[in-house]
Protein backbone atom coordinates (compact mmCIF):
# COMPACT_ATOMS: atom_id res chain seq x y z
CA UNK A 1 0.00 0.00 0.00
CA UNK A 2 1.38 3.59 -1.08
CA UNK A 3 0.41 7.01 -1.15
CA UNK A 4 -1.20 6.84 -4.41
CA UNK A 5 -3.69 3.85 -3.43
CA UNK A 6 -4.68 6.08 -0.03
CA UNK A 7 -5.58 9.20 -2.50
CA UNK A 8 -7.50 6.74 -4.57
CA UNK A 9 -9.48 5.69 -2.09
CA UNK A 10 -9.75 9.08 -0.28
CA UNK A 11 -11.03 10.44 -3.82
CA UNK A 12 -13.30 7.53 -4.22
CA UNK A 13 -11.79 6.15 -7.09
CA UNK A 14 -10.98 3.02 -6.25
CA UNK A 15 -12.74 -0.01 -7.52
CA UNK A 16 -14.74 -1.76 -4.84
CA UNK A 17 -13.09 -4.62 -4.58
CA UNK A 18 -9.99 -2.90 -4.31
CA UNK A 19 -11.25 -0.51 -1.74
CA UNK A 20 -12.46 -3.49 0.30
CA UNK A 21 -8.84 -5.17 0.04
CA UNK A 22 -7.43 -1.65 1.59
CA UNK A 23 -10.17 -1.75 4.01
CA UNK A 24 -9.00 -5.03 5.35
CA UNK A 25 -5.25 -3.69 4.73
CA UNK A 26 -6.17 -0.47 7.51
CA UNK A 27 -7.79 -3.22 10.03
CA UNK A 28 -4.60 -5.00 9.80
CA UNK A 29 -2.55 -1.80 10.08
CA UNK A 30 -3.26 0.59 12.43
CA UNK A 31 -0.76 3.24 12.08
CA UNK A 32 -1.36 2.87 8.31
CA UNK A 33 -5.21 3.58 8.98
CA UNK A 34 -4.24 6.67 11.13
CA UNK A 35 -2.48 7.68 8.50
CA UNK A 36 -5.38 7.56 6.04
CA UNK A 37 -7.56 8.74 8.68
CA UNK A 38 -5.97 12.31 8.71
CA UNK A 39 -6.01 12.47 5.09
CA UNK A 40 -9.58 11.84 4.72
CA UNK A 41 -9.93 14.67 7.80
CA UNK A 42 -7.77 17.19 5.70
CA UNK A 43 -10.06 16.43 2.71
CA UNK A 44 -13.10 16.88 4.54
CA UNK A 45 -11.36 20.26 6.59
CA UNK A 46 -10.40 21.66 2.89
CA UNK A 47 -14.23 21.35 1.91
CA UNK A 48 -15.55 23.02 4.93
CA UNK A 49 -13.17 25.80 5.20
CA UNK A 50 -13.93 26.75 1.10
CA UNK A 51 -17.57 26.16 1.51
CA UNK A 52 -17.98 29.33 3.17
CA UNK A 53 -15.48 31.02 0.67
CA UNK A 54 -11.88 29.94 -0.58
CA UNK A 55 -10.45 33.52 0.44
CA UNK A 56 -8.01 32.08 2.81
CA UNK A 57 -6.45 29.78 -0.04
CA UNK A 58 -6.07 32.34 -2.46
CA UNK A 59 -4.88 35.04 0.24
CA UNK A 60 -1.53 37.17 0.09
CA UNK A 61 1.03 37.85 2.74
CA UNK A 62 -0.02 42.10 3.99
CA UNK A 63 3.54 43.24 6.16
CA UNK A 64 0.65 44.26 8.68
CA UNK A 65 -0.25 40.80 9.23
CA UNK A 66 3.55 40.55 10.69
CA UNK A 67 2.74 43.73 13.08
CA UNK A 68 -0.40 42.50 14.23
CA UNK A 69 1.12 39.21 14.80
CA UNK A 70 3.88 40.90 16.96
CA UNK A 71 1.77 43.26 18.62
CA UNK A 72 -0.70 39.99 19.68
CA UNK A 73 2.21 38.15 20.81
CA UNK A 74 3.83 40.86 23.29
CA UNK A 75 0.14 40.82 24.51
CA UNK A 76 -0.17 37.20 25.13
CA UNK A 77 3.20 37.30 27.02
CA UNK A 78 2.03 40.04 29.25
CA UNK A 79 -0.86 37.99 30.00
CA UNK A 80 0.81 34.66 30.29
CA UNK A 81 3.23 36.52 33.24
CA UNK A 82 0.10 38.46 34.71
CA UNK A 83 -1.63 34.57 34.59
CA UNK A 84 1.07 32.89 36.36
CA UNK A 85 1.82 35.51 39.28
CA UNK A 86 -2.13 35.73 40.19
CA UNK A 87 -2.85 31.97 40.27
CA UNK A 88 0.24 31.27 42.13
CA UNK A 89 -0.60 33.95 44.68
CA UNK A 90 -3.95 32.51 45.23
CA UNK A 91 -4.67 29.02 46.64
CA UNK A 92 -7.18 27.15 43.90
CA UNK A 93 -10.17 24.49 45.19
CA UNK A 94 -9.66 21.29 43.32
CA UNK A 95 -12.69 21.07 41.16
CA UNK A 96 -11.82 17.55 39.74
CA UNK A 97 -9.59 14.66 40.69
CA UNK A 98 -8.59 11.04 39.69
CA UNK A 99 -9.98 8.23 41.26
CA UNK A 100 -6.85 6.11 42.72
CA UNK A 101 -7.11 3.24 45.27
CA UNK A 102 -7.66 5.49 48.46
CA UNK A 103 -10.08 8.39 47.03
CA UNK A 104 -13.31 8.65 48.79
CA UNK A 105 -16.33 7.17 47.78
CA UNK A 106 -18.37 10.29 47.00
CA UNK A 107 -21.64 11.55 47.80
CA UNK A 108 -23.26 10.23 44.76
CA UNK A 109 -22.26 8.69 41.49
CA UNK A 110 -23.03 9.46 38.02
CA UNK A 111 -22.73 7.21 34.64
CA UNK A 112 -21.98 9.57 31.42
CA UNK A 113 -22.38 7.66 27.73
CA UNK A 114 -22.72 9.35 24.34
CA UNK A 115 -26.03 8.40 22.97
CA UNK A 116 -26.57 10.01 19.77
CA UNK A 117 -29.57 12.13 19.24
CA UNK A 118 -30.57 11.87 22.68
CA UNK A 119 -32.42 14.74 23.70
CA UNK A 120 -31.63 14.61 27.55
CA UNK A 121 -28.39 15.99 29.52
CA UNK A 122 -27.58 14.41 33.24
CA UNK A 123 -27.52 16.37 36.25
CA UNK A 124 -24.44 16.52 38.16
CA UNK A 125 -25.88 15.46 41.69
CA UNK A 126 -24.91 17.40 44.65
CA UNK A 127 -21.34 17.05 46.88
CA UNK A 128 -18.74 14.62 46.07
CA UNK A 129 -19.63 12.78 42.93
CA UNK A 130 -17.64 9.69 41.42
CA UNK A 131 -18.53 9.62 37.35
CA UNK A 132 -18.15 6.89 35.39
CA UNK A 133 -17.35 7.68 31.67
CA UNK A 134 -17.98 5.13 29.41
CA UNK A 135 -16.85 4.63 26.21
CA UNK A 136 -14.45 1.90 24.53
CA UNK A 137 -10.61 2.80 26.02
CA UNK A 138 -7.30 1.27 25.54
CA UNK A 139 -5.65 -0.19 28.61
CA UNK A 140 -2.48 0.32 27.73
CA UNK A 141 -2.56 4.25 27.33
CA UNK A 142 -3.22 7.44 29.06
CA UNK A 143 -6.47 9.66 28.75
CA UNK A 144 -6.87 13.58 29.48
CA UNK A 145 -10.06 14.70 30.78
CA UNK A 146 -10.31 18.21 30.61
CA UNK A 147 -13.77 19.60 32.14
CA UNK A 148 -15.49 22.65 30.29
CA UNK A 149 -17.84 25.49 31.28
CA UNK A 150 -20.44 26.31 28.42
CA UNK A 151 -21.04 29.46 27.99
CA UNK A 152 -22.54 31.23 25.16
CA UNK A 153 -20.95 29.37 22.39
CA UNK A 154 -18.08 29.46 24.30
CA UNK A 155 -15.79 26.77 26.02
CA UNK A 156 -14.20 27.88 28.94
CA UNK A 157 -11.67 24.44 30.54
CA UNK A 158 -11.74 25.23 34.44
CA UNK A 159 -9.83 22.13 35.33
CA UNK A 160 -7.90 19.14 33.15
CA UNK A 161 -6.59 15.79 34.21
CA UNK A 162 -3.70 14.17 32.38
CA UNK A 163 -2.19 10.78 32.29
CA UNK A 164 -5.34 8.79 33.10
CA UNK A 165 -5.59 5.11 33.21
CA UNK A 166 -9.25 3.26 32.17
CA UNK A 167 -10.41 1.37 35.26
CA UNK A 168 -11.83 -1.36 32.45
CA UNK A 169 -11.65 -1.09 28.46
CA UNK A 170 -15.19 0.47 28.78
CA UNK A 171 -15.00 2.83 31.82
CA UNK A 172 -13.08 5.67 32.66
CA UNK A 173 -13.38 7.12 37.05
CA UNK A 174 -13.34 10.45 37.83
CA UNK A 175 -14.34 12.35 41.22
CA UNK A 176 -16.13 15.84 40.28
CA UNK A 177 -16.67 18.20 43.38
CA UNK A 178 -20.20 19.71 42.97
CA UNK A 179 -20.05 22.29 45.49
CA UNK A 180 -17.41 23.78 43.02
CA UNK A 181 -19.24 23.85 39.86
CA UNK A 182 -21.35 26.99 39.69
CA UNK A 183 -25.06 26.23 37.80
CA UNK A 184 -24.62 26.16 34.19
CA UNK A 185 -24.03 23.51 31.60
CA UNK A 186 -19.99 21.59 31.64
CA UNK A 187 -18.73 18.89 29.50
CA UNK A 188 -16.17 16.37 30.40
CA UNK A 189 -13.58 15.99 27.11
CA UNK A 190 -11.70 12.87 27.31
CA UNK A 191 -8.83 12.33 24.46
CA UNK A 192 -6.55 9.72 24.35
CA UNK A 193 -2.89 10.99 24.90
CA UNK A 194 -0.19 11.30 22.44
CA UNK A 195 -2.80 10.27 19.52
CA UNK A 196 -4.29 12.83 16.80
CA UNK A 197 -7.57 11.59 18.08
CA UNK A 198 -10.65 12.91 18.19
CA UNK A 199 -11.87 14.32 21.86
CA UNK A 200 -15.33 13.08 22.86
CA UNK A 201 -17.51 15.38 24.88
CA UNK A 202 -19.80 14.15 27.71
CA UNK A 203 -22.35 16.94 28.66
CA UNK A 204 -24.06 17.55 31.78
CA UNK A 205 -26.01 20.45 33.66
CA UNK A 206 -25.24 21.55 37.08
CA UNK A 207 -28.27 22.51 38.50
CA UNK B 1 3.21 -2.06 19.81
CA UNK B 2 3.50 -5.14 18.41
CA UNK B 3 0.23 -6.42 16.06
CA UNK B 4 -1.25 -9.51 17.81
CA UNK B 5 -2.53 -11.90 14.61
CA UNK B 6 -6.59 -12.45 14.67
CA UNK B 7 -5.75 -16.06 15.58
CA UNK B 8 -3.98 -15.42 18.75
CA UNK B 9 -6.50 -12.83 19.40
CA UNK B 10 -9.79 -15.21 18.67
CA UNK B 11 -8.17 -18.00 20.97
CA UNK B 12 -7.70 -15.08 23.71
CA UNK B 13 -10.73 -13.72 24.12
CA UNK B 14 -12.59 -16.80 23.76
CA UNK B 15 -10.33 -18.01 26.97
CA UNK B 16 -11.63 -14.89 28.65
CA UNK B 17 -8.70 -12.87 28.24
CA UNK B 18 -10.17 -8.92 28.63
CA UNK B 19 -6.14 -7.29 27.84
CA UNK B 20 -6.44 -9.01 24.01
CA UNK B 21 -10.38 -7.20 24.11
CA UNK B 22 -8.35 -4.27 24.75
CA UNK B 23 -6.01 -4.95 21.81
CA UNK B 24 -8.18 -6.06 19.73
CA UNK B 25 -10.16 -2.32 19.91
CA UNK B 26 -6.35 -1.11 19.58
CA UNK B 27 -6.01 -2.64 16.53
CA UNK B 28 -8.69 -2.47 14.97
CA UNK B 29 -10.52 1.12 16.19
CA UNK B 30 -8.49 2.93 13.79
CA UNK B 31 -9.41 0.76 10.35
CA UNK B 32 -12.46 0.75 11.26
CA UNK B 33 -12.95 4.05 11.97
CA UNK B 34 -11.43 4.81 7.90
CA UNK B 35 -13.77 2.20 6.57
CA UNK B 36 -16.68 3.73 8.29
CA UNK B 37 -16.29 7.31 7.63
CA UNK B 38 -16.11 6.81 3.85
CA UNK B 39 -19.34 5.54 4.64
CA UNK B 40 -21.58 7.26 6.42
CA UNK B 41 -21.12 10.86 4.86
CA UNK B 42 -19.12 12.91 7.12
CA UNK B 43 -21.91 11.95 10.01
CA UNK B 44 -19.34 11.92 13.07
CA UNK B 45 -21.92 10.91 15.22
CA UNK B 46 -22.97 7.83 13.62
CA UNK B 47 -19.34 7.00 12.45
CA UNK B 48 -18.99 6.68 16.10
CA UNK B 49 -22.00 4.60 16.78
CA UNK B 50 -21.21 2.43 14.66
CA UNK B 51 -17.60 1.63 15.46
CA UNK B 52 -18.42 0.81 18.92
CA UNK B 53 -20.88 -0.95 17.39
CA UNK B 54 -19.19 -3.28 15.42
CA UNK B 55 -15.97 -4.06 17.87
CA UNK B 56 -19.01 -4.78 20.35
CA UNK B 57 -21.12 -7.35 17.87
CA UNK B 58 -16.70 -8.32 17.30
CA UNK B 59 -16.14 -9.19 20.95
CA UNK B 60 -19.28 -10.87 21.71
CA UNK B 61 -19.31 -13.10 18.15
CA UNK B 62 -15.27 -14.09 19.72
CA UNK B 63 -16.83 -14.52 23.18
CA UNK B 64 -19.13 -16.98 21.90
CA UNK B 65 -19.35 -19.24 19.22
CA UNK B 66 -16.21 -17.30 17.45
CA UNK B 67 -15.78 -17.37 13.76
CA UNK B 68 -15.04 -19.51 11.19
CA UNK B 69 -11.50 -18.27 10.11
CA UNK B 70 -9.94 -17.13 12.79
CA UNK B 71 -6.97 -15.86 10.43
CA UNK B 72 -8.95 -13.84 8.81
CA UNK B 73 -10.51 -11.20 11.94
CA UNK B 74 -9.65 -8.48 10.37
CA UNK B 75 -11.81 -9.15 7.21
CA UNK B 76 -14.95 -10.55 9.66
CA UNK B 77 -14.79 -7.23 11.45
CA UNK B 78 -14.60 -4.80 8.38
CA UNK B 79 -17.15 -6.80 6.45
CA UNK B 80 -19.85 -6.39 10.05
CA UNK B 81 -18.31 -2.53 9.88
CA UNK B 82 -19.81 -2.74 6.07
CA UNK B 83 -23.17 -4.20 6.68
CA UNK B 84 -23.82 -2.15 9.57
CA UNK B 85 -23.29 0.92 7.45
CA UNK B 86 -25.44 -0.50 4.88
CA UNK B 87 -28.13 -1.31 7.30
CA UNK B 88 -27.98 2.29 9.20
CA UNK B 89 -28.09 4.12 5.24
CA UNK B 90 -31.34 1.61 5.05
CA UNK B 91 -33.27 2.28 8.24
CA UNK B 92 -32.24 6.52 7.38
CA UNK B 93 -34.00 5.61 3.85
CA UNK B 94 -36.55 4.22 5.58
CA UNK B 95 -37.59 6.74 8.09
CA UNK B 96 -37.03 9.45 5.14
CA UNK B 97 -39.71 7.56 3.58
CA UNK B 98 -41.89 7.26 6.30
CA UNK B 99 -42.38 11.02 6.37
CA UNK B 100 -43.26 13.28 4.30
CA UNK B 101 -40.74 12.88 2.36
CA UNK B 102 -41.34 15.93 0.18
CA UNK B 103 -41.11 18.28 2.92
CA UNK B 104 -37.81 16.42 3.93
CA UNK B 105 -36.18 17.08 0.52
CA UNK B 106 -37.52 21.00 1.01
CA UNK B 107 -36.59 21.78 4.45
CA UNK B 108 -33.45 19.34 5.31
CA UNK B 109 -30.10 20.62 4.02
CA UNK B 110 -28.21 17.09 4.50
CA UNK B 111 -24.58 18.64 4.06
CA UNK B 112 -25.37 20.68 7.36
CA UNK B 113 -26.83 18.32 9.94
CA UNK B 114 -25.66 18.77 13.62
CA UNK B 115 -23.43 16.26 13.04
CA UNK B 116 -22.18 16.87 10.36
CA UNK B 117 -21.23 20.77 11.25
CA UNK B 118 -19.25 19.33 14.37
CA UNK B 119 -17.68 16.95 12.32
CA UNK B 120 -16.38 19.25 9.83
CA UNK B 121 -15.56 21.97 12.35
CA UNK B 122 -12.71 19.79 14.06
CA UNK B 123 -11.20 19.57 11.13
CA UNK B 124 -11.77 22.91 9.80
CA UNK B 125 -10.41 24.79 12.55
CA UNK B 126 -7.03 22.54 11.76
CA UNK B 127 -6.99 23.60 7.89
CA UNK B 128 -7.24 26.89 8.94
CA UNK B 129 -4.13 26.39 11.50
CA UNK B 130 -2.10 24.86 8.86
CA UNK B 131 -2.89 27.45 5.90
CA UNK B 132 -2.20 30.69 8.24
CA UNK B 133 1.38 28.59 8.40
CA UNK B 134 1.62 28.23 4.75
CA UNK B 135 4.10 30.90 4.29
CA UNK B 136 3.86 30.88 0.54
CA UNK B 137 0.40 30.96 -1.66
CA UNK B 138 1.34 28.79 -4.29
CA UNK B 139 1.02 25.79 -1.15
CA UNK B 140 -2.38 27.17 -0.13
CA UNK B 141 -3.66 27.30 -4.11
CA UNK B 142 -1.92 23.17 -4.29
CA UNK B 143 -4.16 22.24 -1.56
CA UNK B 144 -7.14 23.34 -3.14
CA UNK B 145 -7.15 22.48 -6.32
CA UNK B 146 -5.63 18.66 -5.22
CA UNK B 147 -8.10 18.29 -2.33
CA UNK B 148 -11.30 20.48 -2.89
CA UNK B 149 -11.33 20.30 -7.15
CA UNK B 150 -9.63 16.98 -7.17
CA UNK B 151 -7.11 18.17 -10.15
CA UNK B 152 -4.87 15.57 -11.42
CA UNK B 153 -1.30 15.89 -9.98
CA UNK B 154 0.39 16.76 -13.43
CA UNK B 155 -1.81 19.28 -14.41
CA UNK B 156 -1.67 21.36 -10.96
CA UNK B 157 2.40 20.96 -11.58
CA UNK B 158 1.80 22.59 -15.19
CA UNK B 159 -0.74 25.23 -13.71
CA UNK B 160 1.75 26.27 -11.00
CA UNK B 161 5.03 25.85 -12.72
CA UNK B 162 6.28 22.99 -9.81
CA UNK B 163 8.32 19.92 -10.73
CA UNK B 164 6.72 16.66 -9.37
CA UNK B 165 9.29 16.48 -6.89
CA UNK B 166 8.62 19.95 -5.23
CA UNK B 167 4.43 19.10 -5.73
CA UNK B 168 5.16 16.03 -3.64
CA UNK B 169 7.73 17.71 -0.78
CA UNK B 170 4.88 20.22 -0.25
CA UNK B 171 2.01 18.01 -0.26
CA UNK B 172 4.32 16.03 1.95
CA UNK B 173 4.86 18.91 4.37
CA UNK B 174 1.37 20.37 4.77
CA UNK B 175 0.06 16.86 6.10
CA UNK B 176 2.20 16.24 8.33
CA UNK B 177 1.87 19.85 9.61
CA UNK B 178 -1.92 19.20 9.27
CA UNK B 179 -1.36 16.03 11.65
CA UNK B 180 0.74 17.74 13.81
CA UNK B 181 -1.35 20.61 14.81
CA UNK B 182 -4.10 17.86 15.48
CA UNK B 183 -2.17 15.95 17.84
CA UNK B 184 -0.82 18.77 19.48
CA UNK B 185 -4.20 20.62 20.17
CA UNK B 186 -6.60 18.05 20.12
CA UNK B 187 -9.60 19.66 19.21
CA UNK B 188 -12.42 18.87 20.67
CA UNK B 189 -15.96 17.11 19.08
CA UNK B 190 -18.98 18.51 20.94
CA UNK B 191 -21.50 16.75 18.70
CA UNK B 192 -22.62 14.39 20.65
CA UNK B 193 -25.17 14.61 23.45
CA UNK B 194 -24.48 12.32 26.71
CA UNK B 195 -27.22 10.40 28.64
CA UNK B 196 -26.91 9.84 32.54
CA UNK B 197 -27.21 5.80 32.48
Amino acid sequence: MNQDMIDQYISGSMSESDAQAFEEHCLANPEFARQVEYEQRLKIGIAQVASGSTAEFVRSESPLRWSFAAAAGVLIALSAVFYVWNTSHTPVPTIMAAVVDHSPVGDASMRLALVRGSDSIPSLPGGLVRVEIVGLFEAGNFYSVALDRREQNQNDTIATLNDQRPSSPMSLDVLIDGKQLRPGSYSLRVRKQASGEEALDFSFLKP
Amino acid sequence: MDFIPGGELSRRIRDGDVSAESELIRQFEPGLRVLLRRRTGGDYGLLQDLVQETLLIVIQRLRGEGIDDPQKLAAFAAQTARNLAIASLRKAERQRTDVDSEATERNADPSQSVDRIASDLEAALAVRALLRELPQARDRLMLKRYYLEDHDKDLICQELELSEAAFNQALSRARRRFRQILEERGFAKRDLLSLGI
